[in-house]
């Protein structure tokens, strides 16, 4: 038993180690943070350990770690000693501190745009005419790559295209007006309908489709909407009546999935 | 060869400029900086990955370094501006290249958009981001870290950047502020 946690403890140690060698490696902390000594003393610790094949992968990562943060700390050695070195905190301080014209000026005072240009010269133009003169036409290429007899484009018709989506199956107007007509003969009881239960449509985005479409209905003058307390109206015009001045209140309703099933 | 650009990356590589001048292309860049030197302009190497890893010298031999033409001198603000750079973005850049510099050569996506934030407003940070990375002046590694780019390498004078930063002086409380969201001027 007591050999069991012995070797649990020092797998959770290994562990630990690896973690902050990855954090050191991704620049959360100073290499010198880790005592190499110490992160040593326990791989070599828990090394009369290892039995299974894990626990030697875990060492095996364990050292291989230890080693990059070692790889580290002699880069960051070597910056410290280079022209370069400015510490970090001291940068972070510096550009809080600066002014945007400050700094800019920096950046110019130490920079040398590359020259590029982009056009054609004589050299690629004539490359080009010589690829467009020697390239074979399109059949004899398609004909390389064994794609069969070629089909020729065919003609689509309108329902086709309506069910790839590249058309709508009716238009935008005609929508408006079959549920214009929709909540004419929902509200023939009571004279106005509950917005909710109206717009509610067979999946969200359906709902969303009718809510859009009721909107257009109230701005255009088809149907007004009503509010009593928490609740919410669609009273059909008759007639449409537009404003041509524009309408008067801008109403904004927010429908999320919530409010769909508290409105159930 | 040097001047056009072909691809995304200007300038040209060791192989292509041997290729095309034979053995001796490195005498015929020299007199190629001597002629250019009328204009304000050099011809410049940049050795692979030289200053991102900060490793002694280029592993990978001759072969691989890259040549361009920059100017010699540098821009004034004036100057800079018509080239379409705007004083926030040069403001951004120069904080990203420091805070990556000091951080060895990498450095967290957040912490630059942060610092960024801090000068140009937090939605611009994000945009400015992005067009560093695509510039060319920053690169993502696998690790999802921000490192210096082949642009950098080639463009910025890095040590002269870092030594101004570390002399300067913080101005007058008024002009130092951070700004506010969407108040940094909008050109990429």
């Amino acid at each position: 038993m007591t050999e069991k946690v012995r070797r649990l403890s020092g797998r959770r140690e290994l562990e630990e180690l690896i973690q902050t060698c990855i954090s050191i490696e991704n620049r959360r902390f100073n290499p010198f943070l880790l005592d190499i000594t110490e992160a040593l003393r326990i791989i070599r610790r828990h090394s009369n350990q290892l039995r299974t094949l894990d626990d030697h992968l875990l060492d095996m990562r364990a050292i291989t770690s230890v080693a990059r943060v070692v790889g580290l700390q002699s880069a960051n050695l070597r910056f410290q000693s280079s022209a370069l070195f400015v510490d970090p905190s001291m940068v972070q301080q510096k550009l809080d501190s600066l002014s945007r014209e400050q700094m800019a000026e920096f950046l110019l005072l130490s920079w040398h745009p590359i020259v590029e240009l982009e056009q054609l010269t004589l050299a690629s133009t004539k490359e080009a005419k010589e690829f467009w003169e020697r390239m074979l036409s399109f059949f004899e290429r398609r004909k390389r790559l064994h794609l069969g007899p070629f089909v020729s484009p065919d003609a689509a018709d309108f329902e086709e295209l309506a069910r790839m989506h590249v058309v709508e199956e009716k238009a935008y107007t005609r929508k408006m007006q079959d549920l214009w007509k929709e909540l004419k003969e929902s509200a023939e009881k009571d004279e106005r309908v509950d917005y909710w239960n109206f717009i509610r449509g067979s999946d969200f985005a359906a709902t969303i489709a009718r809510a859009q479409l009721v909107s257009f209905l109230v701005t255009y003058g088809y149907a007004n909407l009503q509010r009593k307390g928490n609740s919410m109206f669609l009273v059909p015009k008759a007639r449409p009546d537009p404003h041509p001045e524009g309408s008067p209140l801008s109403f904004p309703i927010p429908i999320t999935k919530e409010v769909l099933i508290r409105a159930k | 060869m040097l001047f056009f650009k072909r691809g995304r990356v200007p300038g040209a590589r060791s192989w292509e400029l041997k290729t095309g001048l034979g053995k001796g292309y490195t005498k015929v860049l020299e007199q190629l900086d001597e002629s250019l030197k009328d204009l304000d302009l050099e011809v410049k190497k940049v050795e692979p990955q030289t200053l991102s890893d900060y490793k002694p010298g280029p592993d990978d031999g001759e072969e691989e370094s890259r040549y361009f033409v920059r100017l010699k001198g540098t821009l004034a603000p004036k100057e800079a501006r018509l080239c379409g750079w705007r004083i926030d973005n040069l403001a951004a850049l120069a904080a990203a290249l420091a805070l990556v510099v000091s951080k060895q050569g990498r450095s967290e996506r957040k912490e630059l958009e942060t610092i960024i934030g801090n000068k140009a407003g937090r939605w611009r940070a994000l945009t400015l981001m992005d067009t560093f990375l695509r510039s060319g002046y920053l690169e993502e590694d696998e690790e999802g870290l921000v490192k210096l780019g082949w642009r950098t390498r080639a463009e910025l004078d890095l040590p002269s950047l870092m030594m101004l930063l570390a002399e300067s002086k913080a101005p007058s409380a008024e002009s130092s502020e951070p700004v506010e969201d969407d108040q940094a001027s909008i050109e990429g």
